[in-house]
């Protein structure tokens, strides 16, 4: 089933994309000589601000819209191709359901389009809806959803047919950061089974937690391309994280960094949104606090978490056959592999009480290094730090778990 | 196949949950048995199966039309708008497959829909006779005129005969100089036509007129046959009934043995009929001559003192049984419902909603008046202009469905026609097996080229 027929997974060349006006004169360069190159097993991000030209870019490789030039291959052929679309699974940036049909019928529906067998339909739909987490509202239409329920539905139909490449496009819009987080687990793990994972998005912690390769668009451009690893890490700067330490050994410190003539800054580290949200819900659903809003139950964490086991269940008959077959077919295909974050301890922790799942499974599962053929990949120097800072906007990195030591120059911050 | 289908399936959900489906659905099972009690006709039981099968077949017929061009349409347009078609093109389906599931659907939701209504029907009407409280001459009179299956067969005119009188007269007005001036030739010689034409239907105050008929040949067992007339009365006719005797049966034997001698059976029916209504007589079947033929002649008796135009005249004889051709009725009410699904499904490849359900309407009630066009542009005479019309509009209207005239079903249940299986055949070859599929093929070559996610820009 995952034949690997070319050494991309996706690939464009010279992709361009103009909408002409109603005369037919050319009108919007959205996509401009794109040449697009995703490994197999790869999770790849593209990124870009609104109208970037991201979504024109999948819309062409899964055949919604026609090039204006170039070509776009996927799985080494044209989406057209039912052989081909039969590997894909699509989550486009609104769900796009069927209000009327109800959550099974859905998938039912989806399922019957990939020419699956009743028993193994009726399997996987039980499977994914356990696995989203909707078991109990399997018969209510999907009309009466709310958006995060609604994508939810939109994953659980791109992945009825165990594809090996998934294009998703916004996959956690709407969602809670409690979602989100699973949803970014789900992606982890479903990538070291060896899937291949498009990822459009603008939402950037979304993109910098799951992805191995990041892209940013603009003007239906690729501006940049690189490895997240290489294109965010500063080797210019240390930084050293340490438990609390003494006024004293902090002087030490700065005296020892004076002596290197290195400025040194010295905080307190800022916990992240994401992480303090997931805690505060927790600590509420721990008190009982009445709430008339979605509370998250072990039925989304059984799939995303995989208590004892159960969730890998779900995933390992979803996945089991490519997973072997993908295995085999990676010795042929140089990748480049970073190593992903795994999810921190204290998070694993939280993450456990609020889904009633196990956490650092996760971490368990991460890519199988040995197999993959490391490249040499850019240093910060190679790229173009000042374009990357105006076009993101974010010129540090702010994931701190620790009092962090810096070399950096500036105000010592307590926060 | 397996694709196809669940295209189609999906298409009945999205249709049946609709709630245009519901309301039509829900108005068809309280209107039709409401008809049935209701309605009166001309206060006979044939009157009252009459109007409620034609006003009952015409209403499930007009309502299923707009439901199926509703459906037909809105099931593509509304994927394509609400963006669902993007889950559903990017699965490995191709979109012919994906268009003809869409078809499939609406076609099979009209095949239920059909059968039920028409059940209904069909209950109702065999109901009719066993609640109302009719006389046995009068359930005999529906079982004869209404629960059978006729063949009408008409005299034709005989063009030759008419053309040469039409000549002559033309002739001998132009020999004495009494041409028009101000009408051309062609128009003089169209109003020569018609009067000739009149000259051949009236029949003087105590004069008679015949018709004769060959190869008549009834099903066996049939014991009687009918003659069906309307009577026109030229100038004043205050008294409003024509009284007159119909005589029907083998007139050749009067040259063949004289007069006075009779060998078969020659039936005289006395009648006293109002005008502009068609009326029926019937009189044993035994008038048929071995060798299929018939007279029937008119006598407008002296008393009337009006020249009377007998028009239509038609014999009919039993040429199948009623279920029969209810069934074939309803099959070709059918043949329309899969037109118009094949119309909307095509043209909401390329047109948006609004704009695709006012052509489907557009087409449709074309149809429904096509063959007047049809007819009126067919006396066009003017020379150049009807070269015209016949290299382009003529054409263009034949693609044009038509439901009118010998294609209305309705006709055939009110003066219980026989609808032939040769005829279904016929309609469904033109109207499934030629417009319907050029209309898919069409759809189908602009839905595989469109761009499904173009946005205007």
């Amino acid at each position: 089933m995952a034949k690997v027929n070319s050494e991309y997974a996706i690939e464009t060349i010279s992709l361009t994309k103009v909408f002409p006006d109603w005369w037919g004169r050319a009108k919007v360069i959205a996509v401009d000589d794109l040449n697009l190159c995703v490994k197999h097993n790869e999770v790849y991000g593209l990124l870009g601000p609104n109208g970037s030209g991201k979504t024109t870019t999948l819309k062409m490789l899964l055949g919604l819209l026609y090039p204006t030039k170039g070509k776009a291959l996927l799985l080494g052929g044209d989406s057209s191709n039912t052989k081909i679309s039969e590997r894909i699974g699509y989550l486009p940036e609104d769900s796009y359901l069927y209000r009327y049909l109800s959550a099974k019928e859905t998938l039912d529906f989806y399922g019957r389009l990939f020419g699956l067998p009743s028993q193994v339909r009726k399997h996987r739909i039980e499977s994914l809806l356990e696995m989203v987490g909707l078991t109990g509202m399997a018969n209510r239409p999907v009309g009466t959803f709310s958006k995060g329920m609604a994508r939810r539905i939109g994953l659980a139909q791109a992945l009825i047919n165990d594809p090996d490449l998934l294009i998703l496009d916004e996959p956690t819009s709407g969602m809670d950061p409690i979602s989100t987080r699973q949803m970014k687990d789900l992606f982890i793990r479903l990538a070291s089974r060896g899937k291949t994972i498009l990822l459009c998005s603008h939402l950037l912690a979304d993109v910098e937690d799951v992805c191995d390769r990041i892209g940013i668009l603009y003007g239906g451009k690729m501006q940049i391309e690189g490895q997240v690893k290489s294109l965010l890490q500063k080797s210019s700067e240390n930084q050293i994280v340490t438990g609390q330490l003494s006024e004293n050994a902090l002087e030490k410190i700065k005296q020892i960094v004076r002596e290197e003539q290195q400025d040194c800054e010295i905080s307190s580290p800022m916990e992240r949104l994401e992480d303090f949200f997931v805690q505060t819900v927790a600590s509420a659903q721990e008190r009982e606090v009445p709430t008339s809003g979605a509370v998250n139950t072990g039925g989304i964490g059984g799939f995303l978490a995989a208590e004892d086991g159960k969730g890998e269940d779900i995933l390992d008959k979803l996945v089991s056959v490519s997973v072997k077959k993908e295995e085999t077919d990676q010795q042929k295909v140089q990748t480049e592999k970073v190593e992903r974050k795994p999810v921190k301890q204290e998070d694993s922790s939280v993450l456990e009480k609020l889904t009633g799942g196990n956490v650092e499974q996760v971490q368990s599962d991460k890519p199988k290094q040995p197999e993959i053929l490391e490249k040499p990949v850019k240093t910060v120097e190679q790229v173009n730090d000042d374009l990357l800072k105006k076009l993101t906007g974010n010129d540090e990195k702010k994931d701190l778990t620790e009092r962090t030591v810096s070399d950096k120059p500036g105000d010592i911050d307590d926060a | 196949m397996r694709r196809v289908w669940a295209v189609a399936r999906n298409t009945m959900a999205q249709a049946i949950r609709m709630k245009v489906a519901v309301v039509i659905i829900m108005l068809l099972l309280v209107i039709l048995p409401v008809m049935s009690f209701i309605m009166i006709g001309d206060g006979t039981l044939h009157g009252k199966l009459q109007t409620f099968i034609s006003y009952g077949m015409s209403l499930v017929s007009l309502l299923l039309c707009v439901l199926t061009i509703a459906v037909s349409v809105y099931t593509l347009t509304s994927d394509l708008k609400l963006k669902q078609i993007f889950l559903v093109v990017t699965k490995p389906i191709h979109r012919f497959e994906l268009l003809v599931g869409k078809l499939l659907g609406v076609v099979i939701l009209d095949a239920f829909l059909l059968a039920v209504f028409a059940s209904i029907i069909y209950g109702l009407t065999l109901m009719i006779p066993r609640l109302s409280d009719a006389n046995q001459a009068e359930i005999d009179k529906a079982n004869r005129e209404f629960f059978t299956a006729r063949i009408g067969l008409k005299t034709k005119i005989d063009e030759e005969k008419i053309e040469k009188a039409v000549f002559a007269r033309y002739e001998e007005l132009e020999k004495t100089g009494q041409l028009p001036s101000d009408m051309s030739r062609i128009k003089i010689l169209r109003e020569l036509r018609g009067q000739e034409l009149l000259k051949e239907r009236v029949v003087e105050p105590g004069k008679q007129k015949l018709w004769e008929f060959e190869n008549i040949k009834p099903i066996e067992g049939t014991e009687t046959l009918f003659v069906r007339y309307k009577y026109e009365v030229s100038g004043s006719f205050p008294d409003m009934e024509v009284k007159s005797v119909w005589v029907v049966g083998d007139y050749r034997q009067q040259e063949r043995l004289g007069p006075g001698i009779w060998e078969s059976p020659v039936y005289r029916v006395d009648r006293s009929d109002a005008i502009k209504m068609f009326r029926e007589f019937e009189v044993p079947a035994n008038a048929i001559a071995e060798d299929g033929y018939l007279a029937v002649a008119f006598n407008n008796l002296y008393e009337n003192r009006a020249t009377v135009i007998p028009d239509d005249v038609e014999v009919l004889y039993k040429a199948g049984g009623f279920t029969g051709n209810f069934l074939r009725v309803v099959l070709m009410v059918f043949a329309r419902l899969i037109f118009l699904s094949a119309l909307g499904v095509s043209l909401s490849t390329w047109l948006s909603f609004p704009v695709a359900i006012l052509v489907c309407f557009s087409i449709f009630f074309i149809g429904t008046v096509n063959g007047f066009v049809v007819d009126s542009f067919d006396y066009m005479e003017i020379k150049g202009i009807e070269m015209l019309y016949s290299l382009t509009l003529k054409p263009l209207l034949w693609l044009f469905p038509r439901f009118d005239g010998e294609f209305n079903p309705t006709r055939f249940m009110i003066s219980a026609r026989f609808l032939s299986w040769v005829f279904l055949l016929e309609v469904y070859g033109v109207m499934v097996a030629i417009k319907s599929i050029i209309l898919l093929i069409l759809g189908i070559w602009i839905f595989s080229n469109k761009e499904i996610a173009k946005t205007i820009v």
